[in-house]
């Protein structure tokens, strides 16, 4: 599904991945933990598409097909979600026009009609509804006046409306108290399917007690440096990352 | 030796157009002598270069390459199967085409009470002393190229009366069209008057049917009593061929309530001029506007605003898009006399670029004398926000589409001030068309 191989990318002068192998297939949530500085970010970025990255070594795959010369619009229709860590707001863009916007962008690339706007009203509804989302937010423009946990919720709709083969969340638990991060964790499972695929950016094991990965990755210094299943996790949170610093440095 | 300055094909058609058509646009002889004075000071100065600080940014004499002929009365028919710039707005339409008031083509009927309106030309040929006392304006407004130049050339316009505690519900538009070919000018002046604790929205339109190079020239001369509300709005929509100056000189009486917004969204070189002016203490005032520019047009705004009284509060935001090599200038200026304490007023401008050779020049001028005052002024300048793209595009919007989002968005902060709903829908239809040509 999605298969990262060998890949180098750079901000400026600086190189932040070093070679960064991943394969992720469907059905599979991975996880990626790493301490602070380690690129974690980046990925997601460079995954969606952000330009200040600039990729110099190796390719990334979705569904076998490079997606590296698409443009960010073009990645998300291909089937390419990232909850940002820090969902902007946009003033002056109702959130419904947004949402319509992205819908109809993914329904057009899928040769699909447009929905019309009592079918777009009933499908958007029912999606926020399980995630506590209330239509006084649906009101206001895009994350404008939102809380830390509202705007992880409504990153969640939005990946529930558009129906991506692959999730990138970043950093999702960041700014969560437990019942947010319960009802998101809850959000994000509904979506688990046996054709769709989620990379969970995390610095705690937290998030994990809640979205069950198959696989724990540790990145650090722009390299996948371990791999594991769950208990990888524990063992990092009783442990730290300083092993796998060490390694790194190495 | 006094040395004489190079006239500019312009001027001299100015030269040669003013003593031949001095007698035989409408008035009396006292009329004749406020034209005489009002053209003697733009043939002494010369149209104004980038050296006269009012103009520094919008150098018309440069601008300005010609001055075509006075227009014809225009083609009726035409006229009368024009599309409505606003639609649905349920306004009293008052056409002028061609610099002429057309009674035969606006709706006249059944005219609220309190609500009277005129021709001014009518009112010139009759030496109507009101109306020639209203002729008579501040030095720093007669002396104004554009408004020197339609006081010596208005041919009609409206003059308008609402009477005091008169409430006009409908909403009064006027019309301003262009008709035919080749490229001629106009001249029109309105003056409204609007009567103690009276209302009125005054819709002003001004398009050219023809894409040929006309010049238009629209003043509106706006007295808002004590306690009035008054709601103004300028959809200027000339085609990029059109030369097209306004200018809306507002008086604003104690305790009143005055908005006014100018769209400019035409015209190939635009200037809409505000002279305004708070005479009476407690009352407030909303100056707003956006401007769209593409391709090499050039809009300017310039905003004169004295705010004469006490505890009066004013609010300026102005708002422009300027793609391809277009130019927007704003220069807004507000003064506050000594007398006027508790003055609050707050100026904000913002220039969107969308191509690496727009311009934006923004100028905010506050004079204030007075030392319990509250003024600010802020003017911003850049890009369309690259992480507010990026999260567009990421959730699969197109790049165009996305830019229309965020440039609808950047406007309608100004644009959801307009309160009168039909307005405010025509003028987002036109943003729209606006954004979808760009998209194209």
């Amino acid at each position: 599904m999605l298969e990262i191989k060998n890949l180098h990318a750079r901000i400026g002068d600086r190189e932040i991945l070093k070679g960064l192998t991943l394969t992720v297939k469907p059905g599979e949530v991975h996880a990626i933990m790493g301490p602070n500085g380690a690129g974690k970010s980046t990925l997601s970025y460079i995954l969606a598409g952000k330009e200040d990255y600039e990729v110099t070594e190796g390719e990334v795959l979705l569904n076998g097909a490079s997606i590296l010369d698409l443009e960010p619009n073009e990645r998300s229709v291909a089937g390419l979600f990232l909850a940002f860590q820090y969902p902007i707001e946009i003033p002056g863009v109702a959130t419904m026009t947004f949402l319509k916007a992205a819908l109809n962008a993914h329904r057009k690339a899928k040769g699909q009609d447009e929905l019309t706007t009592p079918e777009f009203m009933k499908l958007v509804k029912g999606v926020a509804e399980k995630l506590n989302i209330t239509s006084d937010m649906l009101k206001r423009p895009v994350n404008v006046g939102f809380s830390g946990g509202e705007k992880k919720r409504a990153e969640i709709m939005q990946m529930a409306l558009l129906q991506p083969s692959i999730c990138i969340l970043d950093e999702t638990d960041s700014g969560l108290d437990i019942d947010a991060l319960k009802v998101v964790s809850e959000g994000v499972n509904a979506l688990r399917a046996p054709d769709r695929a989620f990379v969970v950016i995390t610095h705690y094991q937290r998030l994990l007690d809640h979205i069950v990965p198959d696989i724990v990755h540790v990145l650090s210094d722009g390299r996948i440096v371990r791999t594991g299943g769950p208990e990888l996790a524990l063992d990092l949170e009783k442990n730290g990352y300083a092993a796998y610093v060490a390694d790194a440095a190495a | 030796m006094v040395a004489t300055p190079v006239r500019t094909p312009a001027e001299q058609a100015l030269a040669a157009r003013y003593p031949a058509e001095r007698t035989s646009l409408p008035g009396t002889a006292d009329v004749i002598a406020i034209r005489d004075a009002a053209f003697g000071g733009v043939e002494k100065s010369g149209l104004p270069h980038r050296r006269v600080e009012d103009w520094k940014y919008t150098d018309l004499r440069a601008r300005l390459k010609t001055f075509p002929p006075a227009a014809g009365p225009g083609d009726v028919a035409r006229v009368l199967i024009a599309a409505p710039a606003v639609e649905g707005d349920k306004a009293r339409r008052l056409v002028i085409a061609n610099g002429r008031y057309r009674p035969e083509l606006s709706d006249l009927e059944d005219l609220e009470p309190g609500l009277s309106i005129f021709s001014l030309a009518t009112a010139l040929e009759a030496g109507d002393a009101t109306v020639l006392a209203a002729l008579k304006l501040d030095d720093a407004v007669a002396s104004n190229t554009a408004v020197a130049l339609n006081t010596a050339f208005m041919t009609d316009g409206l003059v308008i009366d609402v009477a005091e505690g008169a409430e006009v519900g409908r909403p009064v538009e006027l019309v301003h069209i262009a008709e035919g070919e080749p490229a001629a000018s106009t001249a029109v002046r309105h003056l409204v008057t609007v009567g103690k604790a009276a209302r009125l929205t005054l819709i002003e339109t001004i398009e050219s049917l023809d894409t040929v190079a006309h010049h238009s020239n629209v003043m509106t001369v706006l007295e808002v009593g004590e306690g009035a509300k008054v709601d103004h709005i300028r959809l200027q929509l000339e085609p990029d061929e059109a030369v097209s100056l306004t200018t809306l000189v507002a008086r604003i009486g104690r305790e009143a309530n005055f908005d006014t917004f100018n769209a400019a969204l035409g015209a190939g070189l635009a200037r809409a001029q505000i002279f305004a002016e708070f005479a009476g203490r407690d009352a407030q005032a909303g100056f707003r506007g956006i401007t769209m520019l593409s391709g090499r047009r050039h809009a300017d705004t310039t905003l004169s605003l004295i705010h004469g009284a006490e505890n009066c509060q004013s609010r300026e935001l102005y708002k422009a898009v300027i793609d391809d090599e277009a130019r927007s200038v704003f220069a807004g200026r507000i003064a506050v006399p000594a007398h006027a304490q508790k003055t609050d007023a707050r100026m904000m401008t913002a220039s969107l670029l969308l191509s690496e050779e727009a311009e934006a020049d923004a100028k905010p001028e506050l004079e204030i004398f007075a030392d319990d005052v509250q003024c600010g002024h802020g003017a911003t300048c850049g890009a369309i926000d690259e992480d507010l793209l990026f999260y567009l595009l990421s959730r699969g919007i197109p790049k165009v589409e996305a830019e229309s989002m965020l440039i609808l968005a950047f406007l309608g902060e100004a644009i959801d001030e307009i309160q009168n709903q039909a307005v405010h829908d025509a003028l987002i239809h036109r943003v729209e068309g606006w954004l979808k040509a760009r998209a194209a």
